[in-house]
């Protein structure tokens, strides 16, 4: 009998996206220098690097709307490297304390009214994280984004009047991903992404990542704004406003512990 | 008045061909009670030949798809069906081999390692709570029955790393195609969540629905080195001949293994309820001969009661020659033995006729059924192929046997009180 | 020249002359019958429990549910969409329709079930106590403790899952479950009970506690719910209850979907049918068996007799006549061997319907078309059975006493009374 799992959003991610700003952000830093890496996966790989820092928190607001309900959050996040991760629920007061942490490809969560940490199992990996359009999968996968696809520059030049670079990532051939390619853009003057989509088999695009309200916060250029939108419901979308971001705050692997996924560090 | 010493019997010889002219002579009335006897045990003859045969047939399938008639596993897998009750590389080489002397080489028919574990498939759409097992193609395709169920694609083959085998119901959850990717988590052998992934290689449908949506085979070097097994597998399944072999088999191989950290269990612990389904069956069957023989037994009886009430003249005339009651008894037996006897190897030639000159391909059943039938967990495989076993025969000629002495005791014991000068008054 | 009533006393008068063979003859028929009876009884009793356990069990032999919750069971598609239902009015609409005997609301979600040691994926079921049991008999499937009560934190598990998580009455464990309004539903509950039906789905995954209870943790109103169970009066007729509910619930102005068992649980109706079309192959087998034995009675019997029928025949009776008369006696035979077959069928029939002599020490229980089969021998009470045996007997005897019949009846009187043999 098969354990009704709720139905997967389209698989979105918050860190994910913010890796994604990351890269491209450190593009931006990057030009300054009047470096040109040799190629598109270049390009990502450093951008990637540069722009988590070593680690990084920030302060950020996510609007979720879907058909079964409007959601309104206020979340702490903190990074480090590729692997490590610590997201806090603070507001709602009803889910205030909720956290999830992510240690490589690891994921658990506390859950503050039954005082209790979980290990996430299989069935709820691939289930909508905290009611949004992202899963616990999620988490996972956005640190390997450099490792999984092969990367090439698909088109260079004018769009709309802005100079862009638009990517293509194929996923590699055995990696667990059900993506069949991705798409992005990003404006060659700052290095800015304007959108991400996702592809599945048939070509249709499944979701679609949109960056919007480019601000300087913490020292650097990033798109303050991020929303996925599922291809198939266009009522629906969750929404990502970052407050505040610091970089490079000297955090180790250590802080990533289950006794700060139950505590406020 | 004195006791006179009786003078030496008639030997069996003349008393046999007594009660066999006997039979000859009343032939009409011989045939109409033998047509009891006969039909009764080709009838019996019949529902046993198909009933051992569907037995095997719900075992064989049963087994097919589950841990086969005998199976290897890690100590303690069966009831904690965990990664961490592996069967270890090294343990399945060893059963692997011990399988290859000569002891086994008749009765096995094949072995199939897999490795079974529960897990997730999503696709971009949704995702489905599955049950994964890693086989290996170039043995699977003897061993399992889902191969023949193919719709669409092919089985897996020994080249595939990425192949997947799903049933239909999983395609349509997932919104799936040949050649689509999907991919499937699980926790590994440390506990860890890993994803794969997979692309559809072939769709079965089995009509089964839990089956159809949540079976998924993969190759199991695949299957290893997702779940970091380092080579171990859950079970070895291996399949004999005859489930009747099984126990014998289980034994010998506890022997050749390692007794820690390896289980061998037979079908009847890995499926007891397939064993449960051919007991109550079995059980039924025998209710069933019971009866039929119960009501063949008074058939009989009424007969040679009959034949001896008819020849009560008869009977005092041979008493009055010297007949004792007691040969006279006899004789009476010896005719219903005999009767019985002849029809009842008529009866068993009969059925054993029936059986296996109409139906030695299967007795197809499937008129009755519009779905897919399945008991405890295995589909019921509509055409019943009958099952010869000696046994059987032996059985039935040992039941012609008390049912012919049985029947007639009553009778002969009439017969053997016939009063000679009564009986002379008798026309016959 | 002869009247009907003077066959019927020279036939009595025949059937009382050779006690005996009468006797022994309407023994087989008598016991024909006792076996074919018993043996229709017994595949209806197994028919019969498969049904139950099927349905009563746990889904019950109506289900009615929101369009488009099967085959996903997503926790928002509640009866009613999201504004739900007025559960008071659609249960006393539905309980009210003829056919149907009780009716009890269930909510679904999946979720994880945490003792301290141990997680496992687990199937949430929200049931209302008192309505349930009207509808399934999984509450009454408790081995130890107690139900939950309402308004209380309090669950009960089925055995396997219980000893995989380690718990036991009184334990302390976790429930956490994706909630309907996009949060992560979890709390503490404590283990009042445990259930072993002996289905290994069921107490494999299956956490019970009041419906109320589960739609707070889930975030679901009072009146979302997702299915309606009930259980009617006669099995059989729950096609036709069906039909009958979309009139019931019009002026409630809600969509849903019924269905019978026969159309959630296919394979069990098949599989009593198949049992049904096997009841006639009994019968038929028994009595053709059975024909034999009279057969040879009444030959014997009317050879017996071939002197006095030439006699008659040669008084002036009709051929019609003798048939008639050796027919007539056949039948009496059949209807007394009917009275001591019944006579000794209902004692048996009534005792293992009753008390079913237990055959568990022999065999397990099992599963059969994912039902539930207990190994005894059951037998299901009904007309069906003695009414197939009493026709197939009566034809048996009617067919074996005819040829005898026709025979005598062909028979020259002249070459009879000259000592023809």
């Amino acid at each position: 009998m098969d354990v009704p799992c709720s139905r997967a959003r389209h698989p979105g991610l918050l860190a994910r996206a913010a890796s994604l700003a990351a890269v491209f952000l450190v593009l931006a830093s990057h030009v300054s220098s009047a470096q040109a890496p040799a190629t598109a996966r270049d390009i990502v790989d450093h951008v990637d690097r540069l722009l988590r820092g070593e680690s990084s928190v920030g302060r950020l607001v996510m609007e979720i709307e879907t058909a079964n309900w409007s959601r309104h959050l206020e979340l702490e996040v903190w990074s480090r490297g590729r692997k490590h991760a610590l997201i806090r629920v603070l507001s709602p007061r009803s889910e205030a304390g909720t956290a999830t942490l992510m240690v490589e490809e690891q994921v658990w969560n506390y859950l503050p009214r039954a005082d209790r940490t979980i290990k996430i199992p299989p069935s709820l990996m691939v289930g909508s994280w905290m009611g949004s359009h992202f899963t616990n999968d999620d988490l996972v996968k956005e640190s390997q984004l450099i490792d999984d696809y092969d990367i090439e520059i698909a088109f260079e030049g004018d769009r709309d009047g802005v100079e862009v670079w638009e990517f293509e990532l194929i996923p590699k051939p055995e990696v667990a991903v059900v993506w069949s390619r991705l798409e992005y853009q990003v404006r060659k003057g700052d290095m800015m992404p304007t959108w991400a989509r996702y592809y599945d088999e048939d070509g249709a695009v499944a979701r679609s990542l949109q960056f919007s309200d480019f601000e300087v916060m913490g020292g650097r250029l990033v798109p303050s704004v991020m929303q996925i939108l599922p291809a198939d419901k266009p009522e629906e979308s969750t929404v990502v406003r970052y407050e505040s971001i610091e970089f490079d705050i000297g955090l180790s692997t250590d802080f990533f512990s289950l006794r700060n996924l139950r505590t406020a560090p | 008045m004195p006791e006179r010493t009786d003078p030496p019997g008639l030997s069996n010889g003349v008393l046999l061909r007594l009660a066999f002219r006997n039979v000859r002579k009343s032939a009409r009335r011989s045939i109409l009670t033998a047509s009891a006897m006969t039909l009764g045990l080709a009838l019996l003859i019949l529902s046993r030949t198909l009933a051992d045969g569907a037995h095997e047939s719900w075992i064989d399938q049963g087994v097919r798809l589950g841990a086969g008639h005998v199976a290897v596993q890690g100590e303690g897998y069966q009831t904690s069906k965990s990664l961490d009750d592996l069967l270890s590389a090294a343990d399945l080489d060893g059963a692997v081999e011990a399988l290859g002397s000569p002891q086994f080489e008749s009765r096995v028919s094949a072995y199939a390692p897999r490795l079974t574990a529960p897990g997730l498939a999503s696709s971009t759409g949704s995702s489905v709570p599955v049950l994964l097992t890693g086989v290996d193609p170039a043995v699977e395709v003897e061993f399992s029955p889902l191969d023949d169920l193919l719709a669409e694609g092919r089985y897996l083959e020994p080249d595939d790393r990425l192949a997947a085998y799903v049933g239909e119901g999983l395609v349509r959850r997932l919104g799936l195609r040949i050649g689509s990717r999907f991919v499937v988590t699980a926790a590994d052998a440390d506990g860890q969540i890993q994803g794969q992934l997979l692309r559809v290689r072939g769709v079965f449908r089995t009509g089964v629905p839990d089956l159809d949506q949540s079976l998924v085979h993969l190759p199991l070097s695949t299957a290893q080195d997702w779940l970091g097994t380092r080579g171990g597998v859950t079970s070895l399944a291996i399949l004999m001949w005859s489930s009747r072999t099984a126990a014998a088999a289980r034994r010998e191989l506890r022997d050749l293994l390692p007794s820690r950290g390896v289980e061998v269990l037979t079908w009847t612990e890995t499926a007891p309820e397939l064993e449960a389904a051919v007991k109550i069956d079995d059980l039924g069957d025998w209710v069933f001969h019971g009866i039929t023989l119960a009501i063949v037994a008074l058939a009989i009886l009424n007969a040679v009661l009959m034949s001896v009430l008819h020849r009560r003249r008869e009977f005092g005339v041979l008493r009055a020659l010297g007949l004792t009651a007691n040969e006279t008894g006899r004789v009476v037996i010896a005719e219903g033995v005999m009767l019985s006897v002849i029809s009842g190897l008529l009866g068993i030639a009969l059925g054993l006729g029936v059986v296996f000159g109409f139906w030695s391909d299967g007795l197809d059943m499937s008129f009755l059924m519009d779905q897919e039938l399945e008991i405890s967990g295995s589909l019921i495989d509509p055409v019943m192929v009958p099952a010869f076993r000696i046994a059987q025969i032996g059985w039935s000629l040992l039941f012609i046997l008390f049912i012919g002495i049985s029947a007639s005791l009553y009778p002969a014991r009439q017969a053997a009180r016939i009063d000679v000068a009564e009986a002379m008054k008798f026309e016959r | 020249m002869t009247s009907g009533r003077i066959w019927g006393r020279i036939a009595r008068r025949n059937v009382r002359r050779n006690r005996r063979r009468t006797a022994i003859t309407v023994g087989a028929l008598a016991l024909g019958f006792v076996a074919s009876t018993v043996m229709i009884g017994l595949s209806e009793g197994i028919v019969a429990q498969m049904i139950e356990n099927g349905t009563d069990l746990l889904t019950g032999q109506i289900r009615v549910h929101g369009p488009g919750y099967e085959p996903e069971r997503s926790l928002y598609s509640t009866l009613g969409g999201r504004a739900g239902v007025d559960l008071d009015q659609m249960l006393a609409a539905i309980g009210g329709v003829a056919g149907i005997e009780a009716v009890t609301p269930r909510v679904y979600a999946g979720g994880l079930v945490s003792s301290g040691e141990e997680t496992a994926a687990g199937i949430l079921m929200g049931v209302d106590p008192e309505l349930e049991s009207s509808v399934s008999r999984i509450l009454s499937a408790l081995e130890q403790g107690r139900l939950p009560r309402r308004r209380e934190r309090e669950v009960i598990l089925g055995q396997v899952l219980a000893d995989r998580l380690r718990a036991e009455e009184g334990s302390e464990i976790v429930l956490v479950a994706p909630a309907a309004d996009g949060s992560m539903g979890n709390d503490v509950f404590r283990v009042v009970g445990v259930f072993r039906t002996g289905a290994a789905e069921l107490d494999a995954a299956y956490v019970l506690l009041h419906i109320e209870v589960l739609q707070a943790l889930v975030a679901l109103d009072r009146g979302r719910v997702h299915e309606l169970a009930a259980s009617v009066d006669d099995v059989w007729s729950s096609t036709e209850v069906v039909d009958l509910l979309p009139a019931a619930i019009s002026s409630l102005d809600v969509e849903v979907a019924a269905e019978p068992w026969t159309r959630f649980r296919p394979d069990l109706a098949e599989y009593a049918q198949l049992a049904a079309s096997f009841n006639w192959i009994i019968v038929l087998i028994v009595f053709v068996m059975a024909v034999f034995g009279v057969a040879n009675t009444m030959l014997m019997a009317t050879w017996e007799r071939r002197r006095e029928f030439a006699v008659v025949r040669a008084l002036g009776a009709p051929v019609t006549g003798i048939v008639r008369t050796v027919v007539s006696e056949t039948m009496v035979l059949g209807v007394v061997a009917i009275a001591l077959g019944v006579a000794v069928a209902a004692p048996i029939v009534f005792w293992w319907s009753q008390a079913p002599p237990d055959l568990s020490w022999i065999v397990g229980d099992f599963t059969m078309a994912g039902a539930l089969v207990e190994a005894n021998l059951r037998v299901e009470p009904s007309v069906k059975g003695p009414l197939l045996s009493a026709t197939g007997l009566l034809i048996t005897v009617f067919l074996a006493g005819l040829y005898p019949a026709v025979r005598s009846a062909r028979q020259r009187p002249a070459d009879t009374l000259a000592g023809a043999e």
